[in-house]
């Protein structure tokens, strides 16, 4: 345990000198509060600048704040996603590459150990960055448009969370399993991008993808309550990021560490 | 006039502060770090010029890792 | 006692051979340089040793290995080319890697300062190690290596980096290191090898050639030559020493000639009778036995 958090300890460290602990969380209060701000905005902003012809009747229908806060998610479903898979893919397959992984791992420091502690960390700042961001949307959203209350609030920032925390694990896998951090980013994001694709046009098949739990947390948002699958759903994706976590240590110890 | 009688700085301010703040950090790490990918004064500018965007591309192509 | 025993290690890549079988021991308390010419296959043999590699076949067993194999506790390794965390200060490095290797906290703090000292690197201790030297690299890497106390250290060309005056420190620090633990270092060095240990392996072409104790090395490859420096070389000279009974061969440069003989007390009184009778003037008389560098040519020229 102690050699666990000794490594743990190292992430968070690496995560402040490298100032992922500043960018990544302000990047997703921007991403996120830009929904609420332009929503609120932009038809003003038409107005005075629009030049629209005499008489037009600009009838933009003010959306509802479950929409607004909805909106900020989807930003954290593209923008975040890619965020976080190009900040993460690195994390085995670029300490495999440098070297410096063998310089570790020819003391007897435990590879699962190696691996969680990794996760582990990228897992903290994701979801510390996306608090951060979907509370400050939350705000802004309260403050022009209208209050969610605070109990949806938190749900769907689990939900989401658990989506995004799928994301992290399926990079940390391919980044322990292909050795070559651009290989692991862009696999990643492909199959991020074609798990929400295939359930979104075949929602009524695949309740339980994981990928639906992005969806799920906007329905609570716009709808205001939870799809009945929304369990199962959690569920696999728990399931999913646990034999991920095994997949990645059982095959990156069978690598040979140098070549 | 109308425009911006109608926004809230107290609001907006917030957003300048840590956009302001997000520019400083990248070119703290900038002036740090040791290589780039790509010429350094690119990136300089990058970061400068491009709003929002251009620290976060900064953070996450032009940091070289290891 | 011995720490290890190798028996049949082999390793290929791609189907070429690298290492073709190698057999041996170490020995506990000794040091063991692994000398041999580039692409001798040294590197990959301590890889494999250290179980950054798998080898193709073979058997490596280690005295004190955990149930499952895991001799990573008893071991300390050295890459040719270490790599440590950049943005970390060297300080930090080792009380990282310490403290992955057992110590605690406190011990760690502790070991890291004795080793900075050790290895000359105390004053750079909370400089990033980004910004460190090829040589301070190195002197962090033989720390790191030997922090948590391991009973075989292995050191990939530890010196072949390093000007003459870091080489110099840095066989000192592994002479010193000798009196705590086993130590394995290659090196295409012979002169390095020569210096800090008792016992070599000549490797060449992925097979030992050769291995054993200096003193072994040298009397089993003895040949008994005079060099005979003349200050005016004849004609009459070189034929008379060819031809003489106790010559096995002759080797003629400018004023020098160097004779093999098959017995080397009596070629001296035999030679020096024949100076002084044929009164030839003689600038230096030399009797001497094969250096370890002609053994090491032999060797691996065969």
């Amino acid at each position: 345990m102690s050699q666990w958090m000794t490594l743990f300890q190292k992430e968070i460290l690496e995560m402040w000198r490298n100032f992922k602990w500043i960018w990544v969380p302000i990047t997703f209060i921007l991403l996120g509060v830009s929904e609420p701000l332009t929503s609120y905005y932009l038809p003003q902003i038409i107005k005075s600048f629009g030049g629209l012809p005499e008489g037009s009747i600009i009838d933009i229908p003010p959306p509802t704040a479950g929409a607004v806060l909805a909106s900020g998610l989807s930003q954290y479903s593209t923008l975040g996603v890619l965020i976080i898979v190009l900040g993460t893919m690195g994390v085995i397959a670029g300490e495999r590459k440098s070297g410096v992984a063998a310089m570790i791992l020819v003391k007897p420091v435990s590879y699962l150990s190696y691996i969680s502690s990794k996760w582990a960390g990228s897992l903290l700042l994701v979801w510390f960055s996306l608090f951060i961001g979907y509370l400050s949307t939350w705000y802004y959203t309260g403050q022009l448009f209208d209050w969610i209350p605070i109990g949806e609030f938190f749900q769907s920032f689990v939900l989401f969370g658990l989506w995004l925390t799928v994301v992290l694990t399926v990079t940390i896998f391919f980044s322990a399993a292909l050795l070559t951090p651009g290989m692991a980013g862009f696999i990643s994001l492909a199959i991020a991008l074609v798990l929400s694709i295939i359930s979104g046009a075949l929602s009524h098949l695949l309740e339980w993808s994981p990928s639906q739990l992005a969806g799920y947390a906007s329905a609570l948002l716009t709808v205001g309550e939870l799809p009945d699958d929304t369990l199962p759903a959690s569920l696999v994706a728990i399931l999913l990021i646990v034999i991920l976590l095994w997949l990645s240590v059982f095959l990156f110890k069978k690598k040979e560490l140098a070549s | 006039m109308e425009l911006l009688e109608g926004i809230s700085w107290g609001l907006i301010a917030p957003i300048f502060f840590i956009q302001l703040i997000l520019v400083i950090v990248s070119l703290v790490d900038l002036s740090r770090i040791e290589k780039t990918n790509g010429p350094k004064l690119l990136w300089v500018f990058i970061i400068v010029i491009v709003n929002i965007i251009g620290p976060i591309l900064y953070f996450v192509i032009g940091r070289r890792n290891n | 006692m011995s720490l290890i025993q190798i028996k049949g290690l082999k390793k290929n890549f791609q189907g070429n051979e690298v290492i073709k079988g190698l057999d041996f021991k170490l020995e506990k308390g000794k040091c063991i340089a692994l000398l041999g010419p580039n692409g001798a296959g040294k590197t990959t043999t301590l890889r494999m040793l250290s179980g950054l590699m798998k080898p193709t076949a073979g058997i490596i067993s280690f005295s004190g290995a955990k149930k499952d194999g895991d001799i990573r506790h008893l071991i300390g390794y050295l890459p040719q080319f270490p790599v440590f965390y950049d943005w970390m200060s060297g300080f930090e490095f080792l009380q990282y890697v310490g403290k992955l290797g057992g110590l605690t906290g406190k011990e760690a703090k502790e070991r890291s300062l004795e080793l900075l000292e050790l290895v000359g690197i105390s004053d750079a201790k909370n400089r990033r190690v980004g910004k460190y030297s090829g040589g301070m690299k190195q002197r962090l890497g033989i720390a790191q290596a030997i922090i948590h106390r391991p009973q075989l250290v292995m050191l990939d060309e530890p010196v072949s980096a390093l000007d003459p005056f870091g080489r110099r420190e840095v066989l000192e620090l592994l002479e010193g290191l000798k009196k705590e633990t086993t130590i394995l270092f290659s090196t295409h060095i012979l002169n390095d090898a020569e210096e800090v240990c008792d016992e070599i392996l000549f490797l060449h072409n992925g097979e030992i050639v050769e291995s054993g104790t200096m003193e072994d090395l040298r009397e089993r490859h003895q040949q008994a030559k005079i060099d005979l420096i003349f200050r005016k070389k004849t004609v009459e000279m070189g034929n008379t020493l060819k031809n003489h009974a106790l010559t096995k061969s002759i080797l003629i440069e400018g004023n020098r000639i160097s004779v093999f003989v098959t017995n080397i007390e009596l070629a001296r009184k035999e030679f020096l009778k024949l100076i002084s009778e044929k009164d030839w003037q003689l600038d230096k008389f030399e009797m001497s036995s094969m250096t370890l560098e002609d053994v090491f040519m032999k060797v691996v020229g065969k």
